[in-house]
């Protein structure tokens, strides 16, 4: 008879051959099941992008005789839930430069942060404010260099500066793309539609805020994934300004205002009916005669 | 002073027997080479002066910038070797707007003095990217922060102290002795505006202009007096 030398067995072993009716896999690295699809990277790809928020948006911007006009409306949606009704979708980089958010919420939220942090410190440096067209490249520039490793950005950089006022559209493919009227989100080819057919370069400011506000209520009106509230900013030589933030579903009525109908029925109560005592508790319920119908 | 002068004077992460680093010490002595800078704290604000050495009439005297903007609440003047104090001042800028990035607040005057000096010590004989002599700067940091104002001194050494005033550069012995005798804290920025101009006007050596001295006030924010500015507490002198 040998000496008993299972206690020096490290505690795994003894495990596995001691219990053996726990499951069998316990002692193996932690895995999980694959999804059972052909095209796996296209499953997950597809995962990703339907539950990443405020993919369904509309925002827009647009440059005219005095200023540019950033609206957008308010709802984040992680496919057909609807996460929330009041984000923030105009992005204030600092007094004189706006951003809207199209695409991931938290890419754009922290790329114009740190946007604001480098056009503050070019003011630093330079002594004066940085152009938009150059706040715009920054942005640009930085995107280009995470091109392909899953930044989702579409987004329009609006201000004021020593030429004026400025509007581009960059994206986080790279891209950058100078002019007067952009609108980016899936509710956007509303919002041209509205906006293309209203849009004068000489309009007033009251004329541009009542577009870009009607651009995006129609919007909201047609696509599922934009909604809640329509804010609407202005940006003019003394910096941004916001002029309205409208509750879309407030605004149907002032684009399609409800005329009182016409009365056709009248219900009045039958006098001395039911008779007391035969009904009990009912009879605290009133019963109507229809007089207008014959 | 430097009697036991030796080949300890020569590396600047060793000490000398005596328990000194020669190298920081002749830092310090840079900064009595540079030109005077003095600031004042009073309850409404801080103000800088500095003495601007215009060696030649072809001299541009706005390029000579001797105060500069660290954030919208901080400024600093600076003595001794500038082309250091840009560095230092550039660390600044980055941490204070770093800070607002990560915290939506501005950043605290001596947290901002702590960053410059934790930079100002980090000097050796190490990689190829860190300094390899201790800055010959010394900075006078003026702040505004939920403390109210501030006045911060910063030597080579990465030491620093909170002050009510002080004087660095070639005339400080002279303009801090000065402040002394005339500093009080229940000053008004304006009276320490003249007090700070004509403690300037004691140590230098040309006659004070608007082209040859720079003012600042921190109060609460950052600004720096334009020449019409200057010209108007010059007139009060």
């Amino acid at each position: 008879m040998g000496l008993d030398f299972s206690g020096l067995e490290p505690p795994t072993i003894r495990a596995s051959s001691s219990f053996p009716n726990l499951q069998p896999n316990i002692l193996s690295s932690p895995s999980f099941e694959l999804p059972s699809v052909k095209d796996l990277d296209g499953f997950e790809k597809a995962a990703v992008e339907m539950v990443k928020p405020v993919h369904g948006t509309t925002t827009l911007a647009f440059l005219f005789k005095h200023g540019v006009i950033v609206a957008a409306d308010s709802r984040a949606s992680m496919g057909q839930y609807i996460s929330s009704q009041s984000v923030k979708k105009v992005l204030e980089i600092n007094r004189y430069l706006l951003g809207t958010m199209a695409g991931g919420a938290a890419d754009c939220q922290f790329w114009q942060r740190n946007l604001g942090t480098r056009c503050r410190l070019h003011e630093l440096a330079n002594k004066r404010r940085i152009s938009v067209a150059g706040a715009s490249k920054l942005l640009a520039n930085t995107l280009y260099s995470y091109r392909g490793m899953g930044l989702s950005m579409g987004t329009m950089i609006a201000g004021w500066d020593e030429t004026g006022p400025g509007l581009f559209y960059v994206d986080s493919e790279g891209g950058r793309i100078k002019g007067r009227l952009f609108s980016v989100g899936s509710g956007s080819t509303y919002a041209y539609g509205i906006l293309d057919s209203g849009y004068h370069f000489h309009m007033s400011v009251d004329e541009a805020v009542d577009l870009g506000r009607h651009a995006i209520y129609h919007a909201t009106f047609r696509d599922g994934a934009s909604g809640g509230v329509a804010s609407v900013y202005y940006v003019g030589p003394e910096g941004w300004k916001k002029i309205a933030g409208d509750d879309v579903s407030e605004l149907h009525y002032k684009y399609y205002p409800v005329s009182q109908p016409v009365v056709e029925q009248e219900m009045v109560e039958i006098l001395g009916y039911p008779p007391t005592g035969n009904l009990g508790d009912c009879s605290s319920i009133p019963i109507y005669r229809n007089v207008a119908s014959s | 002073m430097f009697l036991t002068r030796s080949e300890y004077d020569r590396g600047v992460n060793t000490f000398s027997p005596e328990g000194r680093l020669f190298q920081v010490e002749y830092a310090i002595e840079a900064i009595k080479l540079g030109s005077t800078a003095v600031g004042l704290k009073t309850k409404q604000g801080v103000v800088l002066a500095v003495e601007k050495r215009i060696t030649s009439s072809l001299l541009e005297p706005s390029s000579v910038e001797k105060i500069m903007e660290i954030d919208e609440h901080i400024g600093c003047a600076m003595s001794g070797l500038t082309a250091d104090a840009r560095t230092l001042v550039e660390h600044a800028r980055v941490e204070t707007q770093n800070h607002r990035f990560s915290y939506n607040e501005p950043m605290n005057a001596e947290s901002t003095t702590q960053a410059i000096c934790d930079l100002a010590l980090r000097f050796g004989e190490g990689s190829d990217e860190s300094m390899s002599r201790p800055f010959g700067v010394s900075l006078l940091i003026a702040g505004h922060d939920e403390y109210g104002p501030c006045l911060y001194h910063t030597d080579p050494s990465g030491t620093f102290w909170q002050c009510d005033a002080k004087a660095i550069g070639s005339g400080s012995e002279g303009a801090d002795s000065s402040l002394q005798e005339h500093y009080n804290k229940e000053m008004t920025l304006e009276e320490a505006e003249t007090l700070a101009l004509s403690t300037l006007k004691q140590v230098m050596e040309e006659k004070v202009t608007a082209s040859n001295v720079d003012i600042a006030k921190v109060a609460p924010k950052f600004h720096l007096y334009t020449p019409a500015e200057v010209e108007v507490v010059i007139a009060r002198l």
